[in-house]
């Protein structure tokens, strides 16, 4: 890989495109920092925020080590325990693991793959905010004691009404949710991004591997977290409301709480370490001082992983009463996972073995992580087998392997990353007298604590006990790992200490100071908010990008974009596999809108926790339409036609483009809804084969004539956005389609709601009546938001934002109304046929 | 640059085999949960899963068949061969992957 630009007159005013970009690119000081929308500050945010979560995470941790130092341990009482070690490990997972991975992604990935930002800055602002908030919610929570008390899984019917009646368990259910709404709007950026915002010239064979790892967790993350989000919503809706999903004495069934959750928790494991392994792909061949081995072979590698991880959710439920055949598949899967992880361990190997490895603090991290994780790995494929998993089931095996796997594959590559990427942001490099000896603690104090756990487990201790009576053969084991969890305690802290030493006192470096070959490292010190003053080109050939050069030209402009026009903060947008330029990206300027949509989205959340059901409906509302606002100020007020960007080349702006990232974002958006979808239709399934209580004499009934009105409506709807497309694109006045569109809409949503009324039996009453309901609500939630996106086309066609050739919006929403209809089908296909499945239940033997 | 660039929609194929690896799973799961559920016998039961075993076999292999032999046009340049070394090979790894994880089906008992 090679990047060139021409070489341009000597003396060319780099000072000047610096202050002229600064004036447009940067956030506001004071008050203004809370309207920031740039990657760079938002990442940097993340990360400290995520690092905020660990330490009270770690603090939890330790309190649950002290606890279980010693035996009939008076240090908590039961309930403080649940409460605890609950909210240790979500935290660590939900608050920490999951938004650290992602921070990193949006600090670097722009900048790696040599672009100014992401494609959607208000997007992860907003993202942002929702993490800090629903992050605070659970931590006051613990404050106020009524912290989450059913373990991180939450399994029902713990986690059910009757057994957890307070808002314990609500607390993790909103705050969860609301995180992962952030966790989800990131994701599809970084796709949208990674696609489409390249430099020009990084044809996807020529993307760095970071590129590849983030892409591919960011899909996963689409496809992974709905089933959680719809977990927690049905549960919610059952806590709430009293429609039995989960409630096995009215037709609900607890185990499918534990489907959907580790439908999503499986694949979470490789969502926190594919990112990690990013950077470990993207640092060793920087310290083996050779390319990275076997390119095409870590991308089969990580797209296999992708899927094996999905398939292998229920290793977690071995013990649950599942057919041998059926925990065969799992078996196997979990086994065979282990594949794609081994061919990108080698391909490390084989880099650091052919080049010329050479030491320093990363490396020391990378050491730490290769031991860890493997021992973590070997434990896995230990627990993948069915008959040892049923002995170490619910042991202190499982803590010790989720840890060795989950720190492996996160806490010491996530230190190598920092120790790797902090010169970038300091330009300084650490102090070794510090970091050396707190490396070793961190890896002497680990093994030491978690290794005990192994045996504990194996000596038959369970987990989640608040205490023991001393006369299992425990005893000294719990007091070592005890001892040991403060000896890592005090290697991370003498890390941060280290790192906030760096920060003040560390040497200064040089540009570069690893020779990477990365485009990161052709910016300045720290980076500024434009990131690159001008993007570079990735030329053809195989000599290796040299940032150190690269940097002082593209600072004097001479890439693309090497210049100010408008006030625009542009970017460039890629063709999605050759990587060249077709679109001038136009972003946002800062704006408190994210803040605001973030603190009402926070509102309804809140609402909803403290009962109060209609204020709850008016936030979110109050959301809707926010979001709908923010529409309103994007995109351009004209046409423009092709924009020049330098070394002779003009493409369109985003708004005049078929491909443009709202299009590929809404996209994103639908695999996730549609995901969603899935796993409603796969509960409603599930729990007409599974649950105990559906007898075949129950008779559902729906009303034919009105599903039937609601499919016709939701038709019109589709064709009328057609119709809209058509006489926008012809130049003629399209507001007529869309008006009928809209009464089609309101007359699907009237529709719905009434069968919804004439469901029986009668959601409180029955799963089936409450699955039916789900489903007819599913329908005619995604109506109303049909509804907005055609209020939404109302008013961007009066501001002018629309025409013949700005067609994205009524591109969108013909998308958005297709789906519409055809979920519509499919879910009320479903209602209508309930009754013959349930029929069918009397050939059950 | 030059030439053509290749259409993005051919990156659907990089998702392809696995994809036949999930639904196999799906309906390898849901039709071995509705058999037992409906105490179908256990020769129909085992016929059906084998059946749709192979069907997905036959997918993969022809889909990997059809690839692996069409050189990728050179007008198409460095990313398509790119592109067609990796989809090969994915296809490669779900049909082991397939064979691994449901051959149980065609051995082990069907319904305890
Ligand atoms: C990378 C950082 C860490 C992560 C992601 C993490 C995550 C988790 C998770 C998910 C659980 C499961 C809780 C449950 O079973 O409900 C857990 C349990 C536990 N963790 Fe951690 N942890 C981390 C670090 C630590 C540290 C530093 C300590 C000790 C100081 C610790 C001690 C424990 C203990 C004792 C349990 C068992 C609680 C129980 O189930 O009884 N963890 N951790
Ligand atoms: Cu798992």
């Amino acid at each position: 890989m090679s990047a060139s630009v021409e070489q341009p007159p000597e003396g060319a005013p780099a000072l000047r495109l610096h202050r002229q970009l600064e004036k447009i690119w940067a956030t506001g000081p004071g008050w203004q920092r809370l309207a920031a929308v740039n990657h760079s500050v938002i990442g940097l945010r993340m990360v400290i925020t995520s690092f905020v979560f660990f330490a009270i995470g770690g603090v939890l941790g330790m309190l649950t080590r002290v606890q279980l130092a010693t035996p009939n341990g008076d240090f908590m009482d039961a309930e403080t325990y649940n409460q605890v070690f609950t909210m240790h490990g979500s935290m660590m997972l939900f608050l920490f693991a999951i938004p650290m991975v992602e921070s990193f992604a949006v600090y670097l990935t722009p900048k790696i793959l040599g672009t100014r930002d992401f494609a959607f800055p208000r997007l992860t602002a907003y993202g942002y905010w929702c993490y800090l908030l629903g992050g605070t919610i659970l931590t006051v929570s613990l404050l106020a004691r009524v912290a989450p008390n059913s373990g991180w899984f939450m399994y029902t019917p713990l986690s059910s009404n009757v057994y957890t009646p307070g808002v314990n368990a609500d607390v993790w259910l909103l705050g969860v949710t609301f995180v992962e709404i952030s966790a989800l709007s990131l994701a599809m950026e970084i796709v949208v991004s990674v696609l489409k915002m390249r430099a020009p010239g990084m044809s996807l064979d020529r993307m760095p591997i970071f590129g590849w790892y983030i892409l591919v967790t960011a899909m996963m993350m689409i496809v992974a977290f709905p089933p959680l989000i719809l977990g927690s919503i049905l549960l919610e809706i059952e806590r709430a409301f009293g429609l039995p999903f989960f409630d096995p004495t009215r037709g609900g069934s607890a185990l499918l709480w534990q489907h959907l959750f580790w439908l999503f928790g499986h694949p979470d494991v490789y969502i926190i370490f594919l990112p990690m392994a990013g950077a470990l792909s993207t640092m060793i061949p920087v310290f083996a001082n050779r390319p990275l081995v076997g390119y095409r072979a870590i991308v089969v590698a990580i797209i296999a992983l992708a899927f094996l991880s999905f398939g292998i959710w229920v290793h977690h439920m071995f013990t649950v009463g599942i057919p041998h055949l059926a925990l065969a598949f799992f078996s196997a899967g979990s086994a065979i996972v282990a594949v794609p992880t081994a061919v990108q361990f080698f391909a490390w190997l084989a880099t650091l073995a052919h080049g010329r490895p050479r030491w320093d603090v990363p490396m020391l991290y990378i050491f730490g992580f290769f031991f860890v994780f493997t021992a973590g790995g070997l434990t896995g494929v230990m627990l993948a087998i069915v008959p040892f998993d049923w002995q170490a089931h619910d042991t202190y095996f499982i803590v010790a392997h989720m840890h060795y796997v989950v720190a492996g594959a996160l806490a010491f590559p996530m230190l190598a990353g920092f120790y790797y990427w902090l010169p970038l942001l300091t330009g300084r490099t650490a102090a070794y007298r510090l970091a050396v000896p707190a490396f070793w603690l961190i890896f002497i104090g680990f093994n030491l604590t978690f290794f005990m756990m192994h045996l504990t487990g194996l000596l038959g201790m369970p987990r989640r006990v608040f205490t023991y009576s001393g006369d299992e053969g425990w005893n000294w084991l719990n007091l070592l790992s005890s001892v040991g969890s403060f000896v890592m305690t005090i290697g991370f802290g003498m890390a941060v200490i280290d790192i906030i030493v760096q920060l003040r006192f560390g040497r200064r470096v040089r540009r570069n100071p690893w020779n990477a070959t990365t485009l990161e490292w052709a910016m300045q010190m720290p980076p500024a908010p434009y990131a690159f003053a001008s993007i570079p080109r990735i030329a053809t050939g195989s000599e290796p990008v040299a940032p150190d050069q690269l940097a002082l030209s593209l600072a004097r402009g001479e890439g693309y974009l090497g210049f100010a026009r408008n006030g625009w903060q542009e970017a460039l947008g890629v063709h999605m596999t050759s990587g060249e330029p077709d679109q001038v990206i136009v972003l946002p300027q800062p704006t408190y809108l994210p803040l605001i949509t973030a603190l009402f989205t926070g509102a309804a959340v809140l609402a909803m926790l403290f009962k109060l059901y209609l204020l709850s409906l008016a936030m979110v509302l109050v959301t809707l339409g926010l979001f709908v606002l923010a529409g309103q100020r994007a995109g351009l007020g004209r046409d423009y036609g092709p924009l020049p960007i330098g070394h002779g080349v003009s493409v369109p702006p985003h708004t005049e483009v078929a491909s443009a990232p709202p299009w590929l974002a809404l996209i994103c958006t639908l695999v996730a809804d549609g995901t969603l979808f899935t796993s409603l239709i796969f509960g409603t399934f599930y729990l007409w084969i599974a649950a105990p209580h559906w007898p075949s004499n129950l008779a559902p009934q729906a009303n034919r004539m009105l599903a039937l009105g609601v499919i016709v409506a939701l038709v019109i709807a589709a064709a009328a956005a057609r119709g809209s497309l058509r006489s926008t694109s012809a130049g003629s006045n399209a507001q007529g389609w869309i008006g009928l569109a809209a009464i089609a809409l309101l007359a699907a949503m009237t529709a719905a709601v009434g069968l919804i009324g004439s469901v029986t039996p009668h959601p409180h009453e029955h799963a089936l009546g409450a699955t039916a309901w789900a489903l007819i609500g599913f329908v005619a939630l995604h109506a109303g938001i049909g509804l907005l996106f055609l209020i939404s086309n109302l008013l961007r066609i009066r501001a002018g934002f629309i025409s013949p050739r700005r067609l994205t919006d009524l591109r969108l929403t013909r998308l958005w109304l297709d789906y519409t209809t055809v979920t519509g089908v499919i879910a009320l296909g479903l209602v209508l046929a309930l009754p013959a499945l349930v029929a069918t239940l009397g050939a059950r033997p | 640059m030059n030439g053509r660039p290749v259409p993005p929609r051919r990156l659907w194929l990089l998702a392809a085999g696995f994809l036949v690896w999930c639904s196999a799973l799906v309906v390898l799961y849901a039709l071995h949960a509705i058999g037992c559920a409906f105490g179908w016998q256990a020769g129909a039961l085992r016929w059906s899963l084998a059946i749709v075993l192979l069907v997905h076999l036959i997918a993969i292999a022809w889909m990997w068949r059809h690839l692996a032999t069409a050189r990728p046009d050179p007008e198409l340049g460095q990313a398509a061969v790119f592109l067609q070394t990796v989809v090969v090979w994915t296809l490669i790894a779900a049909l082991v992957a397939t064979v691994i994880t449901f051959a149980p089906s065609l051995v082990l008992k069907t319904c305890i």
